[in-house]
């Protein structure tokens, strides 16, 4: 009963935090890139266009299931490359005017979307077919890659890679100054949150059934950079926390009708006046006071 | 490890779940935007859904046993939707869902309905292909391949001179693309000459690059494809710089929140329609009889539409007690909505939008079109729409 209501709930959550996740990484090297959601809705026109496309049908009769890891490779290896071409340009920006650079990047993208025959304008594209019957099933995709990246990002907070990234993030100058490749660990960092947001995007679109122009809106992308700022934007976890908090709390609200987002708003400001580490960091303070 | 693993069978045991009666009231679920830029739509289809709960009660139901409304907000998404489906299925257990109120919500919402063999009646998904999403897919909202080239003939009447048309639409809104594409057949067929094509967005406010352009191509009539809000404010700009031809909305014109955003410059603006207030039927001046006295306004077409999709559900549940002999209340939910749904379909229902008959797939039939020019009053901020005559 519980997993029947919640299912969707559950794997949204998931997801989300996926989402969140990709913006975490540039966060990680200081880089404040609201591009993550245009990579998003890319991988996701790949899967449903490969999902519904008459062009494709050949390749959905000879490889069956296998055709969803394909989607994925596909979407991270597209998102990869255009994150490469956006990332080196856009990098050289800093603070509030990358923001501003990718959320121009996620608009031209959207117009793109809406003027072309093969994403299905406006109206977008729907049909996709549907590997699992339950929306809960939906948790064999996300929630082994959720596992992979929570792993991956643990790991890289001890490489070099990932110490240089957070360098940066504490002082570009001296950074540079002790011979960190500035811009190639910023353009890394970058890439690696745009090939995880076209692979979530993939596996989205057809645990949506549906994908269109609106996946990208500028409130996504708000709402990704609140998971990561709510949950903590220096732990692992944070994306985690922050999207399992707010994508839930609408949802287990509902019952208040229109006050809920007025809840939802509440808990976004008193989380940003009273948590400046976010949750994870809350807790790692409590911790803290426990221990001493 | 032992007590998780009791409580998972315990969760599966739960979800088998023996053979479960409707009971009484009956639950019938209306899933529809009441929040975001959505609730705008949403609010009037939930005061039509009302409207429906409060009548059909009154007039016992079915055989005696009244109806409850359970209401999910969808949001404006599809992830809203999507879970207000799933709370309506499991928790609420409704034995239909009305909804969702955007087309590419239902593309997302619609096939969980389906998987579950649950009714789904859509108020207002005007895209290609929603009836065709399954089995248990209907909607009661008309494409606009009729609607629309009414307008334009009696637009033509008007004016019998029009040769030259500029079309305008929003390239950002699903409604509109489909609803310009009807229109620009429409004129082509007409034997007019299409000499210009704007597109806007639905968030547009300055219009100034579009109705230049319209001013500069010289045309004698201006058919339009936006939402209330941009409609209303091209309106106002097209007329303020000077243009003095006729102008067609489409079914985004076809909103009271129209007037306060254009005033005095939309008097005159032709509108296509699916319903109006004026219809002159009984089922629909009992409607708007009991709308006006519990809103104090007249009933918007999306008001109707939601009016008449709880109408269509009442109805086929009376067929389905008739023809089966059982109480409904004390029918197993999962077979009623199965024999619910065949009643849906194959069906003519009398509806404030005149009669309708649903196909085998769920596609709507209706007989009877409106068109009206819009009436703004001395203050700028109500209006009325004035039936044209046949």
């Amino acid at each position: 009963m519980f997993l029947e209501n919640y299912g969707f709930l559950i794997v949204a959550i998931v997801q989300q935090a996926l989402l969140g996740m990709s913006l975490w990484y540039p966060l990680m090297a200081g880089q404040l890139s609201l591009a993550s959601i245009g990579f998003y809705s890319m991988g996701g026109y790949i899967a449903a266009i490969m999902g519904t496309s008459p062009a494709f049908a050949a390749w959905r009769e000879a490889l069956g299931p296998a055709l969803y890891p394909v989607e994925w490779l596909i979407a991270l290896a597209a998102s990869a490359l255009l994150g490469l071409a956006v990332g080196i340009p856009a990098l050289r920006l800093r603070g509030i005017y990358l923001a501003l650079a990718t959320i121009a990047f996620v608009q031209v993208l959207n117009v793109v979307v809406l003027v072309l025959d093969v994403t299905g304008g406006a109206v977008g594209l729907f049909g996709i077919p549907q590997p699992f019957e339950s929306r809960l099933g939906y948790l064999w995709f996300f929630g082994p890659l959720l596992a992979v990246m929570l792993i991956f990002s643990a790991r890289l907070t001890r490489t070099v890679a990932g110490r240089s990234f957070m360098a940066i993030r504490e002082d570009e100058l001296a950074a540079q100054a002790m011979g960190i490749p500035t811009t190639f660990e910023k353009v890394r960092a970058f890439v690696i949150g745009c090939g995880l947001a076209g692979v979530v995007g993939a596996m989205s679109a057809p645990f949506l059934n549906t994908w269109n122009a609106r996946q990208s809106s500028f409130d996504a992308s708000v709402a990704c950079l609140a998971y990561v700022l709510i949950g903590g934007a220096r732990s692992v976890w944070g994306p985690l926390l922050g999207a399992a908090l707010l994508v839930a709390l609408p949802e287990v609200l509902r019952p208040l009708k229109d006050a809920r987002l007025i809840m939802n708003g509440i808990v976004l400001v008193v989380a940003c006046i009273y948590l400046p580490q976010g949750i994870a960091g809350l807790l790692a303070s409590l911790r803290r006071r426990e221990v001493a | 490890m032992r007590s998780f693993i009791i409580l998972l069978a315990g969760l599966f045991l739960a979800n088998t779940a023996l053979a479960e009666p409707v009971g009484s009231p009956i639950p019938v679920g209306i899933a529809v935007g009441q929040t975001t830029n959505v609730a705008l739509f949403g609010e009037e289809q939930v005061n039509g859904a009302k409207v429906a709960e409060k009548l059909l009660n009154e007039k016992g139901g079915v055989g005696g046993t009244p109806i409850r409304l359970a209401f999910q907000d969808t949001g404006g998404d599809e992830a809203g939707a999507i879970n207000a489906f799933q709370n309506l299925i499991s928790r609420d257990k409704v034995v239909a869902i009305i909804g969702p109120t955007l087309s590419q919500q239902a593309f997302a919402a619609n096939p969980i309905a389906n998987q579950a063999k649950v009714p789904v009646v859509g108020p207002s998904n005007t895209a290609k292909g929603i009836a065709q999403i399954g089995e248990y897919v209907s909607r009661i909202s008309a494409p606009m391949t009729l609607v629309a080239p009414n307008a334009l003939k009696r637009a033509l009447k008007l004016n019998p001179n029009v040769k030259n048309v500029a079309v305008v639409y929003a390239q950002d809104d699903a409604f509109n693309v489909s609803e310009t594409g009807i229109f620009q057949e429409a004129i082509k067929g007409m034997g007019l000459n299409i000499t210009t094509i704007q597109k806007t967005s639905v968030k547009d406010t300055d219009f100034t690059t579009q109705v230049t352009a319209i001013l500069g191509a010289g045309v004698d009539m201006v058919v339009m494809s936006c939402l209330a809000a941009d409609g209303g404010n091209m309106v106002k700009q097209l007329r303020q710089l000077g243009y003095e031809g006729l102008i067609v909305g489409g079914n985004g014109f076809n909103s009271p929140n129209m007037y306060p955003v254009c005033g005095q410059e939309c008097t005159g603006v032709i509108v296509a329609q699916a319903y109006s207030p004026k219809a002159d039927n009984a089922e629909n001046k009992a409607f708007s009889a009991a709308f006006k006295d519990m809103f104090k306004k007249d009933p918007a077409q999306f008001s109707a539409q939601a009016y008449t999709s709880v109408k269509v559900v009442v109805d086929a549940l009376n067929e389905v007690e008739k023809s089966s002999g059982k109480k409904i209340a004390e029918m197993d939910t999962a077979e009623l909505r199965t024999a619910l749904n065949a009643a849906i379909v194959s069906s003519s229902y009398d509806t404030p939008l005149g009669e309708i008959v649903l196909d085998a797939d769920g596609e709507i039939t209706q007989k009877t079109f409106y068109v009206s020019q819009i009436k703004v009053a001395d203050d700028g901020k109500t209006g009325t729409m004035e039936l044209l005559p046949e």
